[in-house]
């Protein structure tokens, strides 16, 4: 993280779906260039405080401002991630990712710079001409993740990315991520149920608590990088939000 | 090189079955009383090699009554095809469209093409226009069901991730909705052609002074067993070719689809 510049600003943001209240005032600060992980019990509303801040749900109080502006995604570029695979089958990987691109109109050089660059960080350059169909989990997930790094965004939303995967192939794309976050700058909340990926990633997280969701929590992680999990300082965080989100 | 071997060991073994079918065919013609009632294969090669140089009726070889019953399915399964695939996707994608459009649409799929005949013959008449409708109705529910199938089934992730990434709602549409219909479109259009290629000649059947179907009835009304087998080898051999060149079509548009090594 290297400036100290409000990139995000959610505040007092509610959200009920009828008479459940899921989210129950909550206000946060997310710095530029941040990796803000987000836990919680499970069902606490994770996904759906995701999809609030993207403005996929319609919020019922509270503002979200991206840069000082109401954050709007046809204004802003904003990129999600979910955790289901969410590539087009119909385009190759090469295609796939240059789609944000597109759709933005960026020049063509541009687009095949920007392509090209994300394709080789996250090892995807040789399977360029491939469809979806010829491709294994875990470059299918790297596929979603190199077309939202494409775009550069301000602003990149992960649900649970790696849920779906085995310990092995997580680890390998959790050094990818952080290597084109890195690269990047790009400003991430990544929301999982894994504390030990959300100590591993981010700069600082945020734990929430049961329904209704208010934020626990606000611990700063300034853990050396790389990590090693086996880390002592490591494993003493881990254990510090793993007491948070207990709700037994 | 496997793969080939394999597709050719399966040729072999569907020619295989056709002419078992056929050699018990010619020896129940030759030795038992359905020589009666079936011309032998022989004759009906015969006739087909006679009729590609000659006249069936006044006017058409079996080529001419060939190409006016595929002029008849190309038209109507053309008109059935944009209509289907307009109603299916917006009947998948926009609720009050399905809201107005689906009860009448389930209304009307039920009814079997050739029921439409005597309405079709009093609304318009024992002319051309009659036979496309008949045509077109056959397509069009097979075409629809498909096409609204393959809307509703739409990954609202991908959906989801091009909004993110700033497609505006026509930009979704065209660049999402639309190629994720393909396949269930394609699907739907080769159940309808061949389905047209059946109410074609039912149309024809009915009222019809040309057309492959009217070759077979013309055969039925003289008592020429050949000449109807004539024209119901015609239309298995153009029916078997168009669903070949649909399933073409289909692996050159959607080769996305084949699972490659």
């Amino acid at each position: 993280m290297a400036e100290n510049k409000v990139k995000v600003s959610v505040k007092n943001l509610t959200k009920s779906f009828g008479d459940l209240l899921v989210l129950d005032d909550i206000s946060f600060d997310v710095q530029e260039g941040e990796f803000l992980c987000i836990v919680g019990p499970t069902g606490c509303g994770k996904t759906t405080f995701l999809n609030s801040l993207c403005r996929l749900y319609d919020i019922d109080a509270g503002s979200i401002t991206l840069q000082g502006e109401e954050i709007d995604p046809k204004k802003h570029d904003i990129a999600y991630i979910f955790q289901e695979y969410s590539t087009m089958e119909w385009l190759t990987v090469e295609d796939n990712i240059r789609y944000g691109l597109k759709i933005k109109h960026f020049p063509k050089d541009v687009a095949d710079e920007r392509v090209q660059k994300v394709m080789k960080i996250v090892g995807l350059t040789d399977y360029a001409k491939y469809y979806p169909s010829q491709l294994s989990a875990s470059m299918l997930q790297r596929v979603v993740i190199a077309r939202a790094f494409a775009v550069e965004p301000d602003l990149l939303l992960m649900d649970e990315p790696y849920g779906q995967l085995d310990l092995q192939l997580k680890y390998h794309l959790e050094d990818e991520l952080i290597s084109l976050w890195k690269n990047t700058g790009t400003t991430v909340i990544f929301i999982t149920h894994n504390i030990e990926e959300a100590v591993y990633l981010s700069d600082r997280i945020l734990v929430l608590t049961n329904k209704p969701t208010k934020v626990k929590e606000n611990i700063i992680n300034d853990l050396p990088r790389p990590r090693k999990v086996s880390d002592p300082e490591f494993v003493a965080l881990r254990n510090r939000v793993t007491d948070l989100i207990k709700w037994w | 090189m496997k793969n080939l071997s394999k597709r050719l060991g399966t040729l072999a073994l569907s020619l295989l079955g056709i002419g078992a079918v056929i050699i018990i065919w010619a020896l129940a013609v030759r030795y038992t009383r359905i020589g009666l009632l079936l011309p032998s294969p022989w004759e009906v090669v015969k006739r087909f090699a006679y009729v590609c140089s000659h006249t069936i009726g006044k006017k058409y070889t079996v080529f001419g009554h060939l190409l006016i019953s595929l002029k008849r399915v190309l038209i109507g399964f053309a008109a059935a095809s944009v209509a289907g695939i307009i109603l299916g996707i917006s009947m998948g994608r926009f609720k009050m469209i399905e809201a107005i459009f689906r009860p009448i649409f389930e209304i009307v799929r039920p009814i079997p093409s050739v029921a439409w005949i005597p309405l079709a013959i009093v609304w318009f008449g024992i002319g051309e226009n009659a036979k496309f409708y008949i045509i077109f109705m056959a397509g069009f529910v097979n075409i629809t069901v498909n096409t609204f199938a393959g809307a509703k089934q739409v990954d609202e992730n991908v959906l989801g991730a091009a909004y993110m990434l700033g497609a505006s709602k026509l930009q979704a549409f065209f660049r999402v909705v639309i190629p994720s219909c393909v396949p269930y479109i394609f699907a739907g259009m080769q159940v309808g052609l061949s389905t047209c290629w059946m109410a074609v000649l039912a149309a024809e059947m009915v009222s019809s002074t040309a057309g492959i179907g009217w070759t077979i009835t013309s055969g039925q009304e003289n008592g020429d067993m050949v000449q109807i087998f004539v024209g119901i080898i015609a239309i298995a051999v153009v029916g078997l070719l168009m669903a070949v060149l649909m399933r073409w079509l289909e692996k050159v548009l959607c080769q996305w689809r084949e699972r490659g090594s």
